[in-house]
């Protein structure tokens, strides 16, 4: 693998985002606004409790949707190492990338103008495509397809 | 002359080498987020309360996030052609990283200056339109009265400073970082293959 240190360090990174991002009930707190998990996020994500999971009981420190894009890029990035075994060709991560940006928008807009209601779950699904859309984007700075 | 070529072929910048690209692309996006957010900031509160979850406020921090995502990616285009276009993907997620902390930094900054200097109440007509709004929503009192605690917390551990600096950073930095790595796929020189 090309790049291991920050693959590396970059796996540790998103593992500890992601771990951090479901906010104060990991810690016994009632709420993760105002906990130190919730102001780590604070400046990225409006946090509201309504449109956010929970986790024993306490709303997580992100909404659904930063939540799926954390735990997407998260599970991306893990599999970066397994994409040889499927012979994966990163022609068009970029592409990817830009429709997953695209449908973000177009589901917050959607939303937004009452076209539709979005709902945790599609919220995190979306997110997730995105995020894992990110990791698999920047695949070919560790794997390069040609050495197959 | 192999110092040269060392340079041409596989460059090492200093920290000084980055802050350019860092320093100017921070600036630029702190001040957008920061003028975006008392845009949307004031919008709020001089809205009736209507019990949308689609309040000014919630709308700016998306808005806000989406921005200053893409500051990563503008400062290894702004390196690329200011300094030098061979960039290594280490390096980009270091620009990538210091940029985010600018931002963090100086939003901080701002803020805390446009409070102090021009309107000292605009923390609490905020917290008070907010909790305006919550109150005209549709949902159990208890649900309500959490979504309020939750909110004036907000605000209040807002007021610590070097809380806010030392928290932002990480999360702001390597969110930063990631989308300089992709900043590095679009713009950055491409080492010559070598047979």
């Amino acid at each position: 693998m090309a790049n291991s240190k920050l693959y590396y360090f970059l796996l540790f990174a998103m593992m500890g985002m992601v771990f951090l991002s479901l906010g104060g009930g990991i810690w016994g707190a009632d709420q993760s606004i105002g906990h130190w998990t919730g102001v780590l996020f604070q400046s990225v994500c409006h946090q509201d409790p309504a449109r956010s999971f929970s986790v024993f009981g306490t709303p997580m420190a992100v909404n659904s949707r930063c939540f799926g894009i954390f735990a997407g890029t998260f599970a991306g990035w893990v599999m970066i190492p397994l994409l040889p075994m499927f012979n994966f060709k990163n022609k068009q991560g970029l592409v990817v990338l830009l429709f997953a940006v695209m449908l973000q928008i177009l589901d917050y807009s959607g939303n937004l103008l009452g076209y539709w209601e979005n709902t945790n779950l599609s919220r995190v699904l979306l997110g997730g495509f995105l995020g894992v859309a990110v990791s698999l984007s920047l695949s070919d700075f560790f794997y390069n397809d040609n050495q197959t | 002359m192999e110092e040269e070529i060392q340079t041409q072929e596989d460059p090492s910048y200093k920290i000084g080498d980055y802050m350019p690209s860092a320093g100017i692309v921070g600036v630029i996006f702190s001040l957008i987020t920061f003028v975006t957010g008392l845009f949307f900031g004031y919008q709020q509160i001089n809205s009736e309360p209507t019990g949308s979850f689609f309040s000014p406020f919630m709308i700016s921090s998306g808005v806000i996030c989406l921005i200053s995502a893409l500051a990563g990616l503008l400062a290894v285009w702004h390196f690329t052609r200011e300094v030098s276009p061979k960039l290594k993907l280490g390096q980009g997620a270091v620009l990538g990283f210091l940029t985010g902390a600018v931002i963090a930094i100086l939003s901080v900054v701002f803020s805390e200056l446009w409070v102090m200097l021009f309107d000292p109440e605009y923390t609490d007509k905020i917290l008070s339109s907010l909790i305006a709004n919550i109150e005209e929503m549709e949902m159990p009192s208890a649900q309500k009265n959490d979504m309020i605690d939750a909110m004036a917390e907000s605000v209040s551990s807002e007021q610590s400073i070097l809380r806010q600096l030392f928290m932002g950073i990480p999360v702001t930095g390597l969110i930063n970082l990631i989308t300089a790595l992709i900043g590095v796929k679009i713009f950055a020189e491409k080492p010559e293959e070598k047979f």
